[in-house]
């Protein structure tokens, strides 16, 4: 039974499923208010190679996290330009966003750490104890000791339902991912509004970088995101929409990883657990999901449409 | 926008074909466009003797900054071109559909070698050793393979391979006397590995490993895991924390940059690990023990120099602690000098053929 909820099973599907969250919640924004953006991926990855970066030559952390979520943010502005003004197409840019952030990423690793690899010294994100939790039984073990982008990861979620549903800015947000002409009418500024949007989600893509970067592996290493943005896209989808859904969303995509770990070696009547099945289980949801199967998802109206104003 | 969704759809059922070969997910334009193209394209015989010799080296996926395996065979490149005047270039793939149209790219120049780095590309080469017989090729790690993955040797193509379980074994004596002793913070008597995929290369590692333990100290425990994956960190440290759980206090990784994440689990709990191919002694120096050394930079380099003084073998070659092929690196300060007296001599034993170590995994 512990290989399927024991406390490190528990304890590992959290800290898999962070960097998605944080993906997906990214994607929420962003298509909240009508644009596709698919770079997160890159997003993620420049976040991770300039956290480690930042934390090599500052050493300091504020400024490593400072550092990875500006470069997110100016990498989702490349793509908020090409998207919103210059209405191209969202998903050509954001791939090609994507191929130059993991050309990049690794051109600069080659040149700056070649020979070593990131220094073995660098500041990390630290974990929180939970001392009072420290005997009690799987809870303690599952998040008596994780790291503290996964606690931050947990209040930017509550805030960001909050915000998207109970707040008049996120209203607008809303309103201008469903039909931009009338929140235009209503003098909402419909490009500040998206420009807004996506830049956050290039600063949330980047925490998921700097979580795998600066909290997880402690180093660089190239493509280290490994696909982690577009299964975000997909907690998102799976997650409809909304922030509680993403988070959700991506447990469930997380624990299908940490069962990936937890039941090697395991025999089922016998015969070898295959655990590489089980990495497949996010493109199966998401097929699912996307096809209609798992209730309805709905997404924003006007998701991906370039918004001309009548002015123009 | 239905196309966002039906973009999706397609994007990662494509991930799920690849997701099991760790590929990265990115599109990929058509590699078979590219592979008949060149196929139209008569062969381009071997340049004159009085030029210089040019050598083509392909990177697998890892790609040149992987730090261990593609990163060594680079090294043996430049080795070979500062010291035997070879004109010399090099080709990331960035994802499997790229070995192909990369290893045709160098044959169609004239180039008068050209390696390609890694047992994923077996098939690859086969396909291009054939349509480029005066071109010699070489494959480290394996063999070319036909389109169902059986072996066909081709006369300009040679073999490169390691006895990697002799390396293994090597670390496997250190760990074994370091878990029987329970030397520093090796405390519970069981030492732990984990591969990247369990193909040959990474398996007969694991397999040494293994051996070495059984041999040296029957009583410790032997765990072994695979991460899935030769890119993702996070997974490999998802293994390691695991492994760590069940009293593991020697972890070595056979998983490229996924086992890194192994090393940093073993680091952020306070344990010991054992690098692989390369010396990874920088990585987390305290953590660290020793590695697992494969040269690859010996096999460029030495198959190179063959083909310069027309020493050339096709077929298999390989690369053994007898002709220094593989080894153990840096020690750290942790490992006793019993332990290191032992690794000598299992060192000495392999080289005069006393020692075989086995190649199959024992423990999965």
């Amino acid at each position: 039974m512990d290989v399927l909820i024991g406390a490190g099973v528990l304890a590992a599907t959290i800290r898999l499923a962070t960097p998605v969250a944080l993906a997906a919640l990214g994607g929420v924004v962003t298509e909240r208010s009508g644009v596709v953006n698919i770079a997160l991926e890159g997003c993620m990855l420049v976040g991770a190679f300039f956290g480690v970066f930042a934390a090599d030559r500052t050493g300091s952390l504020p400024a490593a996290i400072a550092a990875a979520v500006v470069a997110g943010i100016l990498l989702a502005a490349v793509h908020a330009l090409a998207a919103i003004t210059f209405r191209a197409d969202q998903i050509v840019s954001g791939m090609a966003l994507n191929i130059l952030a993991l050309g990049l990423t690794s051109y600069l690793d080659y040149q700056l750490y070649s020979t070593t690899g990131t220094p073995s010294t660098i500041p990390l994100v630290p974990n929180v104890h939970l001392g009072f939790l420290e005997n009690a039984p799987v809870l303690g073990g599952a998040i008596g000791d994780q790291s503290a982008i996964v606690w931050a990861t947990l209040a930017i979620v509550v805030l960001l339902q909050l915000f998207l549903f109970r707040t008049v800015p996120g209203l607008r947000l809303r309103s201008v991912g469903e039909h931009p002409r009338a929140a235009d009418t209503l003098g909402i500024d419909v490009r500040r509004t998206r420009y807004w949007a996506v830049l956050a989600s290039g600063a949330l893509a980047a925490l998921g970088g700097v979580y795998l970067s600066l909290s997880v592996a402690g180093s660089f290493s190239d493509n280290m995101t490994n696909g982690r943005g577009f299964i975000g896209l997909a907690a998102m989808i799976f997650g409809r929409w909304t922030p509680v859904g993403a988070l959700g969303a991506a447990l469930v995509f997380g624990y299908g990883d940490a069962l990936s770990v937890s039941l090697q070696g395991v025999k089922v009547a016998g015969v070898e657990f295959p655990v590489q099945l089980l990495s497949t289980i996010p493109y199966l949801l998401t097929v699912l999901a996307v096809a209609g199967f798992v209730g309805r998802s709905r997404m924003p109206a006007a998701d991906g449409q370039p918004y001309e104003s009548e002015g123009h | 926008m239905p196309s966002m969704k039906r973009f999706l759809a397609f994007a990662l059922m494509t991930m799920t074909v690849v997701a099991g070969c760790g590929g990265a997910g990115t599109a990929s334009p058509s590699p078979s466009a590219a592979a008949s193209s060149a196929a139209a394209v008569p062969t381009v015989a071997p340049t004159a003797t009085a030029k210089a010799v040019k050598v083509g080296l392909v990177t697998d996926v890892g790609g040149l900054n992987d730090k261990s395996f593609n990163a060594l065979a680079n090294q043996g490149r430049l080795d070979a071109e500062k010291d035997l005047k070879v004109q010399t270039s090099v080709t990331e793939s960035k994802k499997q559909e790229d070995y192909v149209p990369n290893l045709t790219n160098y044959a169609q120049q004239g180039y008068d070698l050209v390696i390609a780095v890694g047992f994923l590309m077996t098939n690859a080469t086969w396909k291009v050793a054939k349509q480029f017989p005066n071109v010699k090729f070489a494959i480290i790690d394996g063999a070319p393979a036909d389109d169902s993955g059986k072996t066909q040797n081709l006369p300009n193509v040679a073999n490169l391979f390691f006895k990697e379980q002799e390396a293994g074994y090597l670390v496997g004596v250190i760990a074994a006397t370091m878990a029987k002793n329970k030397v520093g913070k090796a405390t519970h008597n069981t030492v732990c590995s984990m591969g990247g995929i369990p193909i040959p290369p990474v398996d007969r590692y694991i397999a040494g490993y293994q051996d070495a333990v059984k041999t040296i100290s029957p009583t410790t425990t032997i765990l072994n895991g695979y991460s899935n994956d030769f890119v993702d960190q996070a997974k490999g440290k998802e293994v390691g924390l695991s492994h760590i759980s069940k009293s593991c206090d020697i972890l070595f990784q056979v998983a490229g940059a996924s086992g890194l994440g192994y090393i940093a689990a073993a680091k952020e709990k306070g344990v010991y690990a054992i690098g692989v191919d390369a010396d990874q002694a920088y990585v987390a120096p305290g953590t660290v023990l020793t590695s697992a050394l494969k040269r690859v930079n010996k096999a460029v380099y030495d198959t190179v120099a063959a083909v310069t003084t027309n020493s050339f073998k096709a077929g298999d070659n390989f690369f053994s602690a007898a002709n220094d092929g593989v080894g153990y690196g840096t020690l750290d300060a942790v490992v006793p000098a019993d332990a290191k007296a032992a690794a000598d001599q299992a060192l000495a034993g392999i080289k005069s053929g006393k020692i075989t170590p086995k190649d199959t995994v024992q423990v999965k």
